[in-house]
């Protein structure tokens, strides 16, 4: 490294060193030739790149623990993988979270799982975070959903809840979330979901497809009144957290 | 509204922990054991809803210091101004007396490590750190504090000692010192230096408040012998302690806190610890 050079530029080309598969994993050649590394003791480097490593794959494996148990022996190859494709970028857990769900979904396009739905799980386990974080953050419009109220008192005008999340699956995984493992087999079929968080505890719902196309459509508040018939529906996904409702 | 002049009477320095909302039930049941609490800055700007009402609900209640981790000023950009006036308002919410930081950078633009590394002990490194705590100091309304951190490496181009280091930047820029006692015993450890001697060329006027903490020893292949890391998930270890007593002998912090982030179902370890400290405090007023 030369001293000529501006710290924001030696910064950088450390960072960039500390964050490489060869600091972390000792993956390429010998990093005495590496000219950055010039008078810095090269096993230090080693143990700070480690440290750093291993603190931002607990915040990961924190959001995907399903996942990684599933990974099996593919793991670690997947996780060379994934330093070498993706730096750190951000210090939130939820970034890190998604940069490694980018990377994992854009690896199994090319090269599908042995378990063919751990793309499924993977997908819910972001959601439940997604989910999970927003839930605890300040709503932006309307009060929380309430429980059931008194039926003098039906709401005027109804919204998806924006803090639930919407998705597909294409095996039926939500068993493996209420704790099913081992041999279980997820069944093939394509699952309507969402999944919200309510009273501290994550729901994760099969919805009909047209409940989930009505879900979906609800992006804005929509009167009561355009959805006849539709009285009791809107109070059972009012009761479970995926409807909010002014009046 | 309480203050840290409960220390000053005493002429002791209160002791208390860092928060962490995974023990907030616990802290809460367990308050009337520290004088104060240290809040996360960063924990209040990006922290959840209930990890914002958790922490604002302890103003009032007991005394709060302010800490921070996000600011990373040693990167040699400039700083962030948004983000500084968010720690102002929240320093100001929390009633806290002091705004600590630590000396280090985390990240350059693009790229962030989420970790503490150590500047280069330079005349230059210190000089851009001066200003920018200048600029700190005119945003935030109370005293600025900086932390020695620990660090696994050095810059090749170091020339300065630690207590140089640190000593150039308080004097000039006015910023307080935040002695991290236990980081300080594992850079001693760790890169063979005398930690007493550190205490003794450290001006004596600018330690204002202390940090303890205990880590644990790792191996590598890489490595002829242990190495101690700041993990903050152990008891403090003696020699922590012992330092933390001769640093009394020789500053007046107003305050100590313990730091504990892992292995943090074991309450008992913590109040054993702040005990520790407490007992350490008791023997240097004795001698006093």
């Amino acid at each position: 490294m030369h001293k000529a050079e501006g710290l924001l530029d030696r910064q950088t080309r450390l960072l960039e060193y500390l964050t490489s598969g060869e600091a972390i994993f000792g993956d390429v050649g010998s990093p005495s030739r590496n000219p950055l590394l010039q008078g810095f003791d090269r096993a230090l480097l080693h143990i700070e790149a480690r440290f750093s490593h291993e603190k931002r794959m607990e915040k990961i494996a924190a959001v995907f623990p399903k996942t990684f148990a599933l990974l099996g022996d593919d793991r670690d190859a997947i996780v060379r993988e994934f330093v070498h494709a993706c730096p750190p970028v951000d210090i939130s857990r939820l970034e890190n979270a998604r940069q490694f769900y980018n990377f994992l979904i854009s690896r199994w396009d090319n090269r599908p799982p042995t378990l063919r739905y751990l793309p499924d799980v993977t997908t819910c386990e972001l959601a439940v975070a997604q989910v999970r974080i927003g839930a605890d953050s300040p709503l932006p419009v309307a009060k929380r959903p309430t429980h059931k109220r008194p039926a003098h008192n039906r709401p005027s005008e109804i919204r998806r809840n924006p803090l639930i999340a919407l998705l597909h699956t294409r095996f039926d995984v939500r068993p493996i979330f209420e704790g099913k493992w081992g041999d279980f087999s997820p069944i093939e079929r394509v699952v309507p979901l969402a999944i919200s968080f309510r009273a501290g505890e994550i729901g994760i719902f099969e919805l009909t497809p047209e409940v989930f196309d009505l879900l979906a459509a609800l992006d804005a508040w929509v009167a009561v009144d355009e959805l006849p018939n539709a009285e009791g529906l809107i109070a059972d996904l009012g009761e479970a957290g995926l409807l909010e409702e002014r009046r | 509204m309480f203050s840290v002049a409960k220390a000053d009477r005493r002429r002791r320095p209160a002791v208390g922990i860092g928060y962490r909302s995974a023990i907030a039930e616990w802290t809460r049941a367990n308050l009337k054991c520290f004088d104060l609490l240290e809040v996360t800055i960063d924990h209040c700007i990006y922290g959840s809803a209930t990890q914002r009402a958790e922490i604002f609900d302890f103003v009032g209640r007991i005394p709060i210091n302010a800490h921070g981790i996000g600011l990373s000023i040693g990167t040699d950009v400039p700083l962030d101004l948004a983000y500084l006036d968010q720690v102002a308002a929240i320093v100001e919410q929390l009633h806290a007396p002091t705004y600590s930081e630590h000396l280090a950078f985390t990240r350059v633009p693009g790229r962030d490590l989420a970790n503490l590394l150590p500047l280069p002990k330079t005349i230059a490194a210190a000089e851009s750190i001066i200003a920018k705590v200048r600029t700190v100091q005119s945003r935030i309304g109370v005293p600025f504090l900086l932390e020695n951190i620990s660090y696994a490496f050095e810059w090749p181009d170091s020339n300065l000692s630690d207590a140089d280091f640190l000593n150039l930047i308080c004097r000039e820029s006015g910023a307080g010192l935040l002695l991290d006692v236990e980081n300080l015993y594992l850079n001693a450890q760790n890169h063979d230096f005398d930690a007493y001697e550190f205490l003794d060329n450290l001006s004596p006027d600018t330690v204002r408040e202390i940090h303890m903490a205990g880590g644990i020893a790792i191996s590598d292949d890489g490595l002829q012998r242990s190495f101690l890391a700041d993990t903050h998930s152990h008891p403090v270890p003696d020699e922590t302690l012992d330092l933390l007593e001769y640093a009394l002998s020789l500053y007046s912090p107003q305050t100590i806190i313990l730091e504990r982030d892992d292995r943090l179902d074991e309450t008992g370890e913590i109040l054993a610890d702040v005990e520790r400290i407490r007992l350490c405090v008791d023997r240097w007023s004795k001698h006093a």
